[in-house]
């Protein structure tokens, strides 16, 4: 049963492919001219003859669909719509290897891209032609520059802690799902992921924190993750707090103790 | 003295007899301390052969390097550069104080417990001796000794023969005692109300006027500040609304995605409907969690639900932030909100509905909780 | 007795003499020298917890000259970037400085922190071999419940010291007590107000705990534990069944000069774990947690390990609250919290009054026993430890769910069925293992060691050829008494092979230049 439903999911997508191939920009550009601002539309003709968004949507089709469904439309129990997110989470999502996903789940955990940065940026390219979106600002690396780290720590322990722990280690959500720690997180990815909310990530749009204060939160989360050798100690337990310290404590001290106590009563 | 005599033990010595040496003086006194010798040799039989020599080394060795590392450990003290200044990657010499004092201090310990250690063992006479345990009471002729010394103190005082004395001293003591703690009444406070009124509270805390909603740096929030599918930690905006003044006032504001929204909308509990506690899209739950007081802020704005990271309740967003799993037992309250319509922002129309945070004895629940 | 040459064998002589002079020292002196104390290293763990605590001492003075336990307002202008312009309180303030302004102020909160978590773990280690090996039992009681009490003081003494630096972590613990206390009936908002001096966090509480943290509990742990190792001095240590070892005598070496050179070398041995852990291993980095703000925590947020398994319980424990309304109510904190923890101190202190009632055995004891041998009681103490374990894993079940990818949810349920079910499973288990270990004594002892030759009977059979541990009978039974003493299992442990390396480093067997010492001489320098 399982076997021939995949079958036939297999088959469907080849033909749709072919069907949206030929049919998909006319109808999608169509109908989403009718919707966005006139403003929109006009990019979206721009657009419509640019490369990057037909080798986008090549690639969408053959490893998206299926479950964000036809132009981005989202399919129920499956995939969101992608209808909105702009480029930059497309761009989040997949140069950190989280989509496309290889199994359903809780969560989408981050791995080794599929696709390389240039295919990510024609997906993004395509999904921001689907229905716009944020975008990462062009300055970020002179912002993030003049950030104030101590304002960021404070935006950080107010809007982040709570699911990616003090010191950027992450942290266990319910049922199977967990925020990911931040270590070796690009300064861009960190934008991208507070604008769009990937996932059960709550977004942080403009307005919320503008981008001056993401910039702060990003030079905080880099300067103590990233940037900072801990001062305490040339091991830092992975930042668990507590859990860990308790676990060195038997596993090195009272073991290091109990040798020393079975050497010292030992016959010489 | 012996509890028992012991036919293998040797003889009490004559401590006047001129020709005893010296470990013969010493034996006597372990003979009076109920102690025998089973077994007792030098390490090394032959005094001065290379291997006592070489452990003697050994254990010298240990003592000097102890004395190396522990001046090792002042010289880093005083010279090594220590003082942090802001930037510290693994290459500045200052974020290797702290391993550099404990590595040397450590070894230094370390090296001198060992060179101890290894002298008890190594060097130390090969020993084991017995000694008598004299467990149990004491002598019959003791205890009686101590009963009658007993009784006649309690004799001497009269305390059978004054039973008026006795009592009259327990009344007067009694009061005594209660002297001595009745200063730590000092420390009572009465909680009153400070557990189920927050600084949402416009009569009491601003004047009557509908207390504000405002972000950490004072910024009063208007609806256009919170994107969909956003949350932002709001606080109350009165004078020192965002401090630990005001620890049960934390609330979380978010804004809910349209279905998500319309599916809250049909939950609402009749408390909430009646006084129409959401605005639009948006809605506004007590962020302290009512197990223990953690702030339960982990917002999962796909599956909405709410986790509070300190016992793991879960909070369903879209419907009223009942608790769907761990120890918490009641809905995190929402507070009733609105929008200003002159300033455009966000106002709390009144007080949360319930007390907000962890229940406590006297918690007065109220007939609308029962209904949910 | 004067001599003209003072040499130091004779100024010696004379200093001894004044000051018996004056306090009649000679005898008592004596008699302390030569006391005899037995050796083994499981009677040394206590001796962990003692030398943790001096160093709890030292090192906490130190801290306490720089500490500030204020919660007035203050602005952060120290050296750690990215805190530089943050509002917080004095105390937390203070404990930065000590970690970035103070010269070795960060090594020495380091050393503090790790000595209380070994100070806490010793204390665990020592309780349990106390009570495996049936040491609690008369005539010392008395000091099992001063042991019991020094450990629920010194959990009280760790939490507070783990609360004074308002940082977010230490904020967030004392929000969960605040939670607890105020759901104490009929007392818990007042009780909690006293606390706080009103509603939590109010302005007090930092001083109220530091004058706790600092004075009153390290007094009182003080006095209990002189009394404690007083009594152990008094009563004579137990010491394990063996040849010539009977409950009238102690077998041991001196205290002079062999057991004082090994206690000063394991005290020393103890801190330099504890600096060299505290230079290599950072612990509690109060900069990255950030000062307290009750709208703030993180994931992961945990109490030290020892408070972990009453934080394993709480987060256990179903949603269940008793309403009257609108009278009372009764929050789900209270069972685990409240009288979990009660029971936490009650169980332990009456469990030597327990067993008495169930073993009628009203006699002394200075022999201990082997766990095997008391199987009820071995099985009641693994329970325990494994009920311990699943509340400590559960207190950190959001760690482990993260670091091991499992689901949060499934942890919660795993350690709710866990903790009913594998106790009741350990304990099934640990009685069936002692039995088994005591029959093959028994059988050892009846029949002698298995040599691992295998023979075949004219028959066919196959058998194994037993050593008899002492002259058989005609039917190559031995009527060997079981003394409680640990049974040899293997031929060597009987001299019938060569004896396995018995040296901690190297074999002592090597042939060394001390003369040719033969293998005879150095097994007869062991009977």
């Amino acid at each position: 049963m399982a076997a021939s439903a995949k079958r036939r999911r297999g088959w469907r997508k080849r033909l749709g492919a072919l069907a949206r191939f030929t049919g998909a920009l006319v109808i999608v550009g169509g109908l989403y001219s009718a919707f966005a601002p006139s403003l929109y539309a006009q990019e979206a003709e721009d657009n419509a003859i640019d490369s990057e968004v037909v080798k986008g949507q090549e690639l969408y089709d053959t490893s998206c669909i299926s479950c964000h469904g036809d132009n981005g439309e989202g399919v129920e129990g499956r995939g969101p719509s992608l209808i909105g997110i702009g480029s930059g989470a497309v761009e989040f999502q997949v140069n950190t290897g989280r989509m496309p996903m290889a199994a359903q789940g809780a969560q989408a955990p981050s791995g080794e891209p599929v696709f390389t940065e240039e295919e990510a940026e024609w997906l993004g390219a395509y999904i921001e032609y689907l229905g716009g979106g944020a975008e990462v600002p062009d300055d970020l690396e002179i912002l993030v520059e003049d950030a104030d780290t101590a304002e960021g720590g404070d935006l950080y322990r107010v809007n982040c802690s709570s699911c990616h722990g003090f010191a950027g280690g992450g942290g266990a959500l319910s049922s199977g799902a967990h925020a990911p720690d931040l270590i070796g997180v690009s300064d861009e990815e960190l934008y991208q992921a507070m604008l769009t909310g990937p996932q059960n990530m709550p977004v942080f749009a403009d307005n919320e924190l503008t981008p001056e204060q993401k910039a702060d939160i990003i030079a905080y989360v880099q300067y103590i993750v990233n940037d900072d050798k801990d001062p305490g100690g040339v091991f830092d337990l992975g930042r668990f707090g507590p859990s860990t310290e308790g676990l060195a404590i038997f596993l090195v001290g009272i073991s290091a103790l109990l040798l020393a106590t079975l050497w010292i009563a030992g016959k010489s | 003295m012996s509890a028992h005599n012991d036919e293998n033990r040797p003889d009490e010595v004559d401590l006047s007899d001129p020709k005893l040496t010296r470990f013969e003086v010493y034996r006597e006194g372990l003979r009076r301390d109920d102690i025998e010798i089973i077994h007792y040799e030098p390490r090394f039989p032959k005094p001065g052969t290379g291997a006592e020599k070489r452990m003697e080394r050994i254990v010298g060795g240990l003592f000097l390097g102890a004395g190396l590392f522990a001046t090792l450990f002042v010289v880093a003290y005083i010279w090594w550069p220590w003082e942090y200044d802001g930037t510290a990657s693994w290459r500045d010499p200052q974020t290797w104080y702290t391993p550099i004092l404990g590595v040397t201090l450590g070894l230094s310990l370390l090296l001198f417990a060992v060179g101890v250690l290894t002298w008890a063992k190594k060097l130390l006479p090969v020993e084991e001796l017995v000694q008598d345990r004299h467990d149990g009471g004491s002598s019959t002729e003791d205890r009686r000794i101590a009963e009658s010394t007993v009784d006649t103190t309690v004799e001497d005082m009269g305390l059978k023969r004054r039973p008026f004395l006795v009592k009259a001293a327990l009344l007067g003591a009694a009061p005594l005692g209660l002297a001595a703690v009745a200063p730590l009444g000092g420390l009572i406070k009465d909680p009153g109300d400070s557990l189920m009124v927050t600084a949402w509270n416009a009569e009491r805390y601003n004047d009557g006027d509908p207390v504000g909603l405002m972000m950490k740096d004072g910024a009063l929030v208007r609806p256009d500040m919170v994107s969909v599918g956003g949350q932002i930690t709001v606080f109350p905006a009165i004078e020192h609304g965002a401090s630990n003044e005001f620890a049960n006032a934390p609330t979380l504001l978010i804004h809910l995605r349209e279905q998500d929204a319309e599916k809250l909308r049909e939950n609402l509990y009749p408390m909430y409907q009646e006084v129409d506690a959401m605005w639009g899209n948006f809605v506004a739950y007590s962020k302290i969690c009512t197990h223990v007081g953690c702030p339960a802020s982990l917002y999962e704005q796909q599956s909405q639900r709410l986790l509070c990271p300190c016992h793991q309740s879960q909070f369903n967003v879209i419907d009223n932030a009942a608790p769907i799993f761990g120890p918490a037992t009641r809905h995190l309250p929402m507070l009733p909100i609105t929008v200003d319509e002159q300033e455009g922002h966000f106002v709390a129309t009144s007080d949360f509905l319930v007390p907000p945070g962890p229940a406590f004895w006297n918690r007065p629940s109220l007939p609308e909780e029962d209904e949910e | 007795m004067k001599r003209r040459n003072g040499n130091a064998d004779s100024l010696m002589t004379k200093a001894g003499g004044e000051l018996d002079d004056r306090f009649k020292l000679a005898r008592p002196a004596r008699v302390l020298m030569n006391k005899v104390f037995p050796d083994h290293w499981s009677f040394l763990l206590g001796e962990i917890a003692l030398f943790s605590f001096i160093l709890l001492l030292l090192t906490g003075t130190f801290l306490a000259l720089f500490f500030e336990p204020s919660m007035a307002h203050t602005t952060y202008e120290g050296s750690y970037v990215p805190l530089q312009g943050v509002g917080m309180s004095k105390a937390y303030e203070s404990t930065l400085d000590i970690s970035f302004e103070v010269r070795g102020g960060l090594i020495m909160r380091q050393m503090h922190h790790w000595a209380t978590l070994l100070f806490m773990a010793s204390m665990l280690v020592h309780m349990m071999r106390i009570f495996f090996t049936g040491a609690f039992r008369a005539p010392r009681e008395t000091n099992w419940l001063i042991g019991i009490l020094m450990f629920w003081v010194a959990f009280f003494e760790g939490f507070f010291g783990y609360s004074l630096p308002d940082d977010g972590l230490s904020g967030t613990g004392l929000r969960i007590m605040e939670g607890m206390t105020a759901s104490i009936p009929f007392i818990g908002p007042w009780a909690s107000a006293a606390l706080f001096g009103g509603p939590f966090p109010g302005d007090s509480v930092i001083s109220m705990i530091y004058i706790f943290h600092v004075f009153l509990f390290p007094l009182i742990l003080l006095a209990l534990i002189t009394v404690h190792v007083g009594l152990v001095f008094a009563q004579k240590h137990t010491q394990w069944p063996g040849p010539g070892r009977t409950e009238h005598n102690v077998v041991g070496f001196r205290m002079f000069p062999n057991y004082v050179m090994k206690q000063v070398g394991f005290m020393l041995f103890i801190w330099g774990v504890v600096a060299a852990m505290a230079g290599l291993f950072q612990i509690n980095p109060v900069w990255l947690f950030g000062p307290y703000e009750a709208s703030v925590v993180s994931s992961g947020s945990q109490p030290d390990f020892y408070v972990m398994y009453l934080d394993g319980l709480i987060r256990l424990f179903p949603a269940w609250e008793f309403r009257m309304a609108p009278y009372f109510t009764l929050a789900p904190v209270f069972w685990p919290g409240i009288v979990g923890m009660g029971l936490s101190v009650l169980l332990p202190l009456l469990y030597p009054a327990i067993e008495r009632r169930f073993t009628k055995d009203r006699g002394h004891h200075n022999l201990l026993q082997r766990p095997r041998d008391v199987p009820a009681r071995t099985g009641v103490g693994v329970m325990v430890i494994v009920f311990w374990l699943i509340g400590v894993v559960s207190g950190g079940n959001d760690v482990f769910a993260e670091t091991f990818d499992i689901s949060l949810n499934a942890m919660t349920w795993g350690g709710r069925i866990g903790i009913v079910v594998l106790p009741i499973l350990s304990y099934y288990l640990t009685y069936r293992i002692c039995l088994g270990l005591q029959q093959h004594d028994r059988e050892v002892l009846a029949h002698g060691l298995e040599t691992g030759i295998l023979m075949r009977d004219p028959d066919g059979r196959f058998y194994e050829v037993h050593q008899p541990l002492a002259e058989p009978d005609e039917h190559g039974h031995t009527e060997l008494e079981y003394s409680g003493a640990p049974v040899p299992k293997k031929m060597n442990r009987v001299g019938a092979l060569p004896p396995t390396d018995k040296g901690f480093f190297k074999s002592i067997e090597e042939p060394s230049d001390n003369g040719g010492t033969s293998r005879d001489e150095i097994e007869a320098g062991h009977k």
